[in-house]
């Protein structure tokens, strides 16, 4: 999945998630500053993408610095998808 | 004069036998599959014990018959039982729990009375309240009953939201002062007033406290150990609350505190069972006989509202 693609997942969760529509998001859009995510919503949304794009997460292994942005997220997700 | 410490005479815990998977309640809690496999995988909350055919009674009697009988301490000699639990009214107004546990274990000469306002923390206050009332009487032969239990019997009850689905335990703890059992060597709590709305103070603010908590909660348990006249590196458990496994992984984190020294393998097996999840996490580590004579542990538990309390414990055998 290119990363324009990985975005509209990560849109699409993030509906789910916050059960209000999310669109237009850009690499550098934040999730704690600009979107005012807490880390419950950012795992919740990690979650609903495992099952969406196939892949396992470890909890131990988790680093709130990947979840900085769309764009630090999409660079761990590209990580994670393809291990 | 050093005060004579609160000593542990006995502990048990009852649970019912009915385990229920976390998502067998999502239709209950309204939880999506997103918000199931949150519990499930971040927060490591699987299964709890839940039965809402079971009495009240039958929930909370058996774990303080247990130490009552364990104990073979004669009734007369119990001054006083303290019910401590989370959930604020757990029956109609017009039933007095404790005074009915009190009637029910035969406990006629006990003064007995409910301690609720530490929620969640609230059976660790209880232990330190009755050894304050038995050392203001005086009488070494006297014993307290600090009993804790309490049903998920609503679904606003059995979830915090994001944080934790609650299970269903009780438990007793016999408290003497200065006697042969595992004496506190310390208790320390710290409480956040400006959260009192405990689980209605809104995202926002939850995010907030989510930020300071770890901290906090660490430093709660380091001035624990500092009171104990120890270091951390003399613990040799951690005995947590069963909250969820997120929480447990930034407060050891901040605490220093090695993983390996922490008991959450109940979090998984039984969830967040309101003010009874120290009691039945000493008693699982008893049990397999991984408590060591003589050796301290750390017992911490928060109780929404927000009060981080700490408790210092050299175990004894009973």
């Amino acid at each position: 999945m290119d990363r324009q693609g990985t975005i509209q997942a990560i849109e699409a969760g993030l509906t789910d998630v916050l059960e209000r529509e999310v669109s237009g998001l850009a690499e550098e859009t934040r999730f704690f500053e600009d979107l005012h995510l807490d880390s419950t919503s950012i795992l919740e949304l990690l979650m609903s993408l495992e099952e969406e794009l196939g892949f396992q997460v470890d909890p131990d292994e988790l680093d709130m610095k990947d979840f900085v942005s769309v764009g630090t997220f999409v660079d761990y997700l590209d990580k994670v998808v393809t291990a | 004069m050093t005060t004579q410490p609160a000593t542990l005479e006995g502990v048990a815990y009852h649970a019912p036998e009915r385990v229920v998977a976390v998502e067998e309640l999502a239709e209950r809690l309204n939880l999506t599959k997103s918000k199931v496999q949150l519990f499930r995988k971040m927060q490591g909350l699987k299964e709890l014990r839940y039965d809402p055919e079971m009495r009240f009674e039958d929930l909370v009697l058996p774990a303080a018959r247990q130490v009552l009988d364990e104990a073979e301490v004669p009734l007369s000699r119990v001054t006083h039982l303290i019910f401590a639990h989370a959930t604020q009214l757990l029956a109609p107004s017009t039933v007095d729990v404790a005074q009915e546990l009190r009637r029910q274990l035969g406990l006629t000469r006990a003064t007995a009375f409910s301690l609720t306002q530490q929620n969640c923390a609230s059976g660790m206050a209880a232990v330190d309240v009755a050894g304050e009332l038995l050392r203001l009487d005086g009488d070494p032969d006297a014993r307290a009953l600090v009993v804790t239990g309490e049903q998920a019997f609503t679904a606003g009850i059995q979830l915090i939201p994001d944080t934790a689905v609650l299970g269903e335990a009780a438990a007793a703890c016999l408290v003497a002062v200065d006697g042969a059992g595992a004496p506190v060597r310390s208790y320390v709590t710290q409480t956040l007033g400006e959260y009192s709305n405990g689980v209605r103070i809104g995202k926002e603010r939850a995010a907030d406290l989510g930020q300071i908590y770890p901290e906090i909660f660490a430093d709660t348990m380091r001035r624990a150990v500092s009171e104990a006249g120890l270091t951390l590196a003399d613990i040799e458990l951690l005995i947590p609350h069963n909250v969820n496994m997120m929480s447990w992984r930034q407060t050891i984190q901040a605490l220093d505190f090695p993983r390996e020294r922490t008991f959450l393998e109940n979090i998984p097996r039984f969830s967040h069972c309101f003010a009874s999840d120290v009691f039945v996490n000493y008693v699982t580590l008893r049990d397999e006989k991984r408590l060591v004579p003589g050796r301290h542990y750390l017992v911490a538990s928060v109780g929404v509202g927000t009060t981080f309390a700490a408790m210092v414990i050299t175990h004894r055998e009973d």
